[in-house]
Order: C-alpha cells, then structure tokens, then sequence
C-alpha cells in the first residue's frame, strides 16, 4: 500500500492531461471528502477515534477534514497554490488509506469498512488529480515579511497552536490513531511549506525573538495546566524535560564544534552518582550533604574534569578517534560503577546496587516532594521537576545561543568545516576543541544531578551506550545545531515510544535505520541549521562529476529497501 | 614463572582474534579513512550465520573437521554479504559527505545489525545468549605446567595462517598493490587506472571473511554467542589498531597480540582493588588513551595527525 501511495505520488505527472476538466475534478472531490468525512467508516464499535458513528468527526475523519479545509483555500489561484492542494490531498488519500486497511485488519476483511471511508478515499484521490492536472510552481514563494503586529500575532499563534496540538496528541490513546494525526500534522506542514508559510515564520520569529521566546516560555508554563491532571503525560514530560536539557547540551558538542560525543551519558552520569552521593541518601558513601546547588555545581565540574581528562590527549588528533575513546569512555564509567563496591575495588558506588533513596529536592522551603494545588488544579510532584527543568533549558539554551553567536562560534564552525584551514587563520583548535567538550561535559553533569533526584536513584545500568546513542539520535534526527531541533528530536524520541507500545521492542533497531537514512536524505536533521545545511550538501553537487573514468556509473538508489 | 607463560599463552589467544578483526579495521581505515563502527557486528553476524547452518544445514551426524569447515565457510559469506551490503547501501553515497556523516551513519548500521538479529534471528530472535557447538576436544595439552586447550591451539594456528596469507595477497598480487596505492592516495590511484570503488569492495570483503572466521573462533573458545559480543570486540580490535597504527596491517596484528597480552596480564599482575577480571576491560581503554597521548601514530604507524 505504500509501495502504491509512492507510485502515486512519483507518477502525479501523468494526471496532466485533465488540466481543462480541474475545476469539475476538484469540486466533486471536495464533496465527495466532505460526505465521507461525516459518514461512518467502519462498521463496527470500538475502533479508536469513534468512526463508527455518523455525524460529529472523530479520529482520522477529523485529521482529513482539516486538510479538506487547507485544500479548499487553495482553489483560488495563488503562488504555490497548486503544489500546497497536490500534498494536502495526497494526505487525505493516504490517511484515509491507511485507516481503511487498519479497519479491514482489525475487523477481519474489506468488509467491516463503512461506505464513509471509501467516499473519502475517492474524494481525496479526486482533489489530488485536479490539483496534479494544473500547472505546479517549482519554486517555494518567498512571502514579503509584513508589518510587525502581523508577525507578533502570527508567532504567538503558532506557538499556542503547537501547545493544542501536543496537548490533542498525547491525549490520543490509541497508537494507530496517534500515527494517522502524525502524518495528518506532517503532511500539513508540508503543504504549508509549499505555500512559503513555514519559511514566512522560520524569519518571523526571527525577527520577532523575544515574543517568541517568551511566547514558548508560557506555553511551556502552561503545559501542565493544559494537560489537566494527568499525571502519567506530566511524568513523561518530567523526563523529556531533563533528556532535552541534555540533547542541546550535546549539541554543543556535535552540533556546533562538529565532535562526536558517544560516552554522552557517562557525563550525565558522573553528575547523577555525585548529585546521589552529595543528596544524603542512607545508601551514599559520602557524609558531606550541601545544599542542592553546590551539587549541582560539584557534579558539573566533575564531569568537565573528566572530560578534560579524556579529551586532552584525544582532541590533538583527527575528530575519528574521539568517537571510540568517549565510547570507551562510556564503557568504563559503567564498568567502574559496576566494581566500585567494596569488593572489587573501593566502596564507592554500591556496585550494580546503586544508590537508591535520593531524597526529593528541597531548595530552601521549596520542597518538591509536595503535590501542589493551584488553580484548584493538583499538580503531581514531577510537575515541580518539570519547572525546574524549564530553568535548567532556559540556562543551557542561553550558553548556546551565546556561544553560537560568539567569535568562540564562529571558530567552531570554521573547525568543523575544515581544521587545517582554520588553524591556518589562527584559531587554538585544539583548545577550543576542548572548551567545546569540556562545556557539553558540564552541562551534562549539571543535568545529571537533577536526574538523581527526579529518579531517586542512580545505577550503573542507567548509563549504557543506549542512552548515549538515544541522545545522539535525538540531536541527529532533530537537526545539528539548531535548539528546536534538539527539542523536537529529544520529544519525538521519548514520546513516541511512549505512545507506540507495539513499537517499544524496536525501537533502537528503527532508530538506528533512522540514523541510516537521515545521513543519506537530509543530514542536517528536521530542523535546519542553515549554515550547517549548506555544508552538507555543498560537496555533493561537485564532486558527482569526478566518477572515475573507469567506474561504472551507478544510480544512487539506496532507498530502496 | 608458570602463571607468567600460562598468562602470555592466553594473551596471544586472545589476541590473535582482535589481530583478526583488527585488521578489517585498519584496511578499511587505511582506504577511506572510515571508523567502521559497523565492524563489530559483522564478526557477530558472520559467528550467527554459522550457527544457523549448523543447525538448519548440517545433518546431525556431520564429522566435525567437515562442520567446521562449512562452518566456517558460512560465518565468512554471511560476513561477507553483510558488508557488501552495508558497503553499497550505506557508505557508497557518502563517499563524499562531510566525514561526521559516514561516522554516524556507521553507528546506526551497528545498532541496526544487533538489533536485528536480537529481534529477527532465526527461532525467535536471539535475546540471549545461544549455545555454539565445539568442534575440538579433547583434554588440554600441558606442556611443563602450562596448558593449551586445543581450541586455542586451532585459533592461534588458523589466526596465523590467515594473517601471513592477508600480508602475502596485500604486498605481491596485482589488487593488493592497487590497495596499497588507494590507500597512499585515492585519486592519484585513480588516475593510474585503478577501479578505487572495487579496491574499496575488496578491503571491506577481505576484512568482513576474517571477522567472520573470529566470530566462529570466539564462538568456539566462550561455547555461547550473544548478539552483543560485537560491540566490545569491536571497540577492543579497534584499540589493537589504534596501538598497532591505523592503516598498517602488520600493525593490527601486533596491536591485537600486545593488547591482548596487556589484558591477560592485567588480570594477573595489578595488585590490589584495582586488579582481577571486573578492570580488565578498563585496563585496555587506558591503554589507548595512553597510547593516544604519546604515541598517537601506533606503535608501526606513520605520523596520522592531521592527515586528511
């Protein structure tokens, strides 16, 4: 089936012939969608999103309405009009598709799938003919900026809109429902892509930083409001909170000084054993029990030690071999962990005990053990964490964005793209190498001491070559260098496992595929460093011509799997 | 003095097999200049690809010399597809990119084969370990105080041989001076004629058909494969590579022997909390730092910073 939506898509140009029948085409497929979107699809009870009732849209009927609505704005002519109608049509087809055979799967047969289904898999296959039979702009129009008040109120609704959506989202029970309001999400994006739209507000909030700084700040605030008590989401937020805050530390280091971190995670958790050993816990080997913060500080400065310690005699040479030391690096952290237990070495750890009991955070009166009750809404205690995290993003954000910004920035790119040549214009790169490394340590270990508590307990099992790997996956995926990407990566990576429970036993082998195919299509990530994207992709164009003579020339079809 | 040469016997043992592995390592570095992360998990997948054929091919009454051999034989073309596989599908289009790309891209192959035959094996998936069927007995030969157990005489012999015969195809035939010049400078080699997209292929094959002989090896020496035993052996040879000087065959080799002997003598000698089996591994990476430090180009290598 998505051998056939592929197909369909690749051979759209073949529906050119019906240019002078579009209009006809295009009306009866809206009406067609229409119907079916308001007719039930599945003949029996209890198939998730309610499509077996007629009326009111649920579920996947409420996904291709939407892109019904976007499609019929594009009937009036207008710059990427065509090519924006062609996507979202091709998003009801293949959301509607998909549901039918989820349906006949679940149901037992073709037979169980309402008439509704195929009057919308017949109306979006019209509107994406009648939008393929019209001439398509090739180019993506660049829409003019506008006035100010037009960006501000744009910024801030798409902001609140992300917060609908992500709170509509993990709402959504059902896994195969979950996936089809993905790709309705996607496949709307890219249509809007089409239009310009996303690139009008990639430069909007820009322009306009501070609101949409701010605007994401309260968003942020407002989450666990949004989400009304349940707990089980505000627990999962509590953990993607601490994994982002880590992610764009990482970032620092992989995504703009371009070294590749695969011992990540025993940062992390050099900062969580001290963050657990400083807390007072009845299990810790140390007495001395300061206040949160002078953890927090002592557990970061011990893991940008370290990483000094590591990364000195590593970074002098080529970036390869600082991938398998910090590798090595992970294995030892976890192995001396193992053996620091009074047996094979000093009791230090509790061995593959850990140290359990952290107690919760209590910053001066502020416990953050406490269910709180504001708004007369009851907020679980990781709601605390959640804020807390909130401040420890802010925080490493900020390093980012001023270091990204900085003559120490500017000589990190220079490194990462060509080391000889930046150390030929004067830049230390060995010591801004390190500087890079030894800050994505610190950051690390800072966030690892909150992760004791949040957690409260550390073992040495948390900290395997996974978690380093899930983390990298997450910077990769969401894109080098970028802050939402770092976001958006650490939340589709600990989210989405969530939601798809049939996928859980997967998901490093779909995650390594992901690592695989992302390098091939679109190395800069979801979300594009524009600098970093034209690295990527500058060499490729000029070198296809140096195939030597005697090779044979190949077409490069790697997707084909 | 008996514990001193029972200890170096177990140590070239071992380090005959990351000598193996090492050197798909270090040929495929030493053309492309790619950290083959992926590596580690040929040599696994080439140890279950023999398996399966014992089990699945083999009758049950097969002579063991005979379901050795194959084998053997099925561990190396499993391998061997493997990596021509990954080869063309991964690490072909980017033979250009940036190098984080190949690097990153080489790490989700890893995680990818593990995974897959975690999951996907035949029989269920291979989510513990598996038995490997022993080829060899018979009791040890002991030879004043010192025992060698007969598998360990058949790896180092076999370990050898392979070695000397690698070291004999890459100096005198025709495509192994093509590899040689590829590896001194690919465009110049291609200038002169020679096809650097096959010479690519031949180091990722010939690499691949060595792990897969190890992972038979290692099968046969632990009794049990499990779907992770790539990921440490990978790094290890890695590391006999490194220290041995990446790029030189001759290097893995003594890499693979030193690192191995370092280890087994770790075991044995450091006193105190430090010492015993549960630090060897971190013994080893220390090694590599250390080495790192002060001899960054290997012990045989020549002078790799900022060569690129």
């Amino acid at each position: 089936m998505t051998l056939f939506l592929r197909r369909l898509w690749q051979q759209r140009d073949y529906f050119r012939r019906f240019e002078a029948q579009g209009r006809l085409i295009a009306a009866a497929g809206a009406l067609l969608t229409l119907v079916g979107c308001f007719t039930p699809w599945a003949l029996f009870a209890g198939f998730p999103g309610k499509v077996s009732l007629a009326g009111s849209p649920t579920g996947s009927r409420a996904y291709c309405l939407a892109l019904l609505v976007f499609v019929v704005f594009m009937f009036r002519p207008r710059p990427g009009g065509n090519a924006a109608g062609e996507a979202a049509s091709f998003g009801i087809v293949a959301i509607s598709l998909i549901t039918v055979f989820t349906i006949a799967s679940q149901g037992g047969g073709l037979v169980n799938v309402a008439y509704g289904a195929w009057l919308t898999v017949v109306g979006g296959l019209l509107l994406f003919v009648a939008f393929a039979s019209q001439e398509r702009d090739t180019e993506v129009p660049m829409l003019p900026l506008g006035s100010r008040g037009v960006q501000l109120v744009a910024v801030v609704a798409a902001i609140s809109l992300t917060l609908v959506l992500v709170v509509e989202g993990l709402s959504i029970e059902a896994g195969s429902q979950f996936l089809m309001f993905l790709a309705g999400i996607g496949f709307f994006l890219y249509a809007a892509s089409r239009l310009g739209l996303t690139n009008w507000l990639q430069r909007a909030s820009e322009r306009q930083r501070a609101i949409t700084v701010t605007a994401a700040l309260a968003c942020a605030l407002v989450f666990p409001f949004a989400m009304d008590g349940n707990n089980y989401w505000l627990r999962v937020a509590a953990t993607v909170g601490l994994f982002a805050a880590t992610v764009v530390g990482l970032n620092i280091v992989v995504g703009l000084a371009g070294l590749l971190d695969l011992g990540y995670v025993a940062f992390f958790g050099v900062g969580a054993y001290v963050g657990a050993s400083l807390s007072g816990s009845p299990s810790s080997n140390i007495g001395w029990n300061p206040p949160f913060l002078v953890a927090m500080v002592v557990g970061a400065i011990a893991a940008a030690l370290l990483g000094v310690i590591i990364g000195a005699p590593t970074l002098r040479l080529r970036g390869d071999y600082l991938a398998i030391v910090t590798l090595g690096f992970g294995e030892i952290f976890r192995i001396a962990m193992n053996n620091l237990d009074g047996e094979a070495g000093p009791d230090i750890t509790n061995g593959p005990n850990g140290i359990p009991g952290v107690p919760n955070l209590a910053i001066g009166d502020l416990n953050f053990g406490e269910t709180r009750h504001v708004f007369g809404f009851d907020l679980g205690y990781f709601v605390n964490y959640f804020y807390a995290e909130l401040i420890l993003i802010a925080l490493v954000m900020l390093v980012f964005v001023r270091l990204n910004n900085s003559r120490i920035g500017r000589a990190w790119v220079a490194i990462r793209e060509d080391e000889t040549a930046a150390a030929a214009m004067g830049v230390n790169t060995v010591r801004l190498k390190l500087l890079a490394f030894a800050i994505g340590a610190f950051l690390a270990g800072a966030a690892g001491t909150l992760n004791a508590h949040l957690t409260t307990q550390v073992s040495p099992d948390s900290y395997r070559f996974d978690e380093s790997i899930l983390l990298l996956a997450a910077v990769v995926l969401g894109g080098m260098g970028t802050i939402g990407g770092a976001i958006l990566g650490s939340t589709a990576i600990q989210v989405i496992p969530e939601k798809l429970r049939f996928f859980d036993e997967q998901r490093i082998l779909f995650f390594g595929l992901a690592l695989v195919i992302m390098m091939r299509f679109r190395p800069e990530g979801i979300v594009a460093n524009k600098r970093r994207q034209r690295e990527f992709h500058e060499e490729g164009g000029a070198d296809a011509t140096s195939t030597p003579p005697g090779a044979p020339v190949e077409p490069m079809s790697g997707e084909n799997r | 003095m008996s514990t001193f040469a029972q200890q170096l016997v177990n140590g070239v043992v071992i380090g005959s097999l990351y000598g193996l592995i090492a050197l798909g390592y270090t040929m495929v570095y030493g053309i492309i200049q790619l950290i083959n992360f992926a590596h580690g998990e040929i040599f696994m997948i080439g140890a279950f690809g023999g398996l399966a054929v014992h089990i699945y091919v083999l009758p049950d009454g097969t002579p063991a010399l005979v379901g050795l051999v194959v084998v053997l034989l099925a561990a190396m073309a499993t391998s061997v597809a493997t990596a021509l596989i990954v080869e063309r599908f991964a690490y072909r289009p980017l033979r250009n990119a940036p190098r984080l790309a190949p690097l990153i891209t080489a790490i989700g192959v890893s995680l990818f084969l593990q995974e897959f035959v975690r999951l996907y094996y035949f029989g269920g998936g291979a989510k513990s370990d598996r038995a490997f069927p022993q080829f060899i007995g018979g009791d040890p030969i002991r030879i004043g105080g010192v025992q060698f157990d007969r598998v360990s005489v058949f790896i180092v012999v076999i370990a050898i041989v392979l070695m000397v015969a690698l070291s004999a195809f890459v100096r005198n035939s025709k495509t192994g001076k093509a590899m040689q010049a590829t590896a001194q400078d690919r465009d110049t080699a291609q200038l002169m004629g020679i096809n650097t997209d096959r010479i690519i292929i031949v180091a990722f094959v010939l690499g691949a058909a060595l792990a897969g002989v190890a992972g038979v090896m290692q099968g046969m020496q632990a009794g049990v494969i499990g779907f992770r035993m790539g990921f440490l052996a990978g790094i290890k040879a890695f590391t006999a590579a490194v220290l041995g000087g990446i790029g030189n065959i001759a290097g893995a080799v003594l890499g693979g022997f030193v690192l191995g002997m370092a280890e087994t003598m770790a075991v044995a000698y450091i006193p105190g909390l430090f010492g015993g089996g549960a630090w060897k591994d971190v013994w080893a990476f220390i090694l590599l730092i250390v080495i790192l430090v002060f001899r960054p180009q290997g012990l045989l290598g020549e002078r790799v910073v900022n060569r690129a």
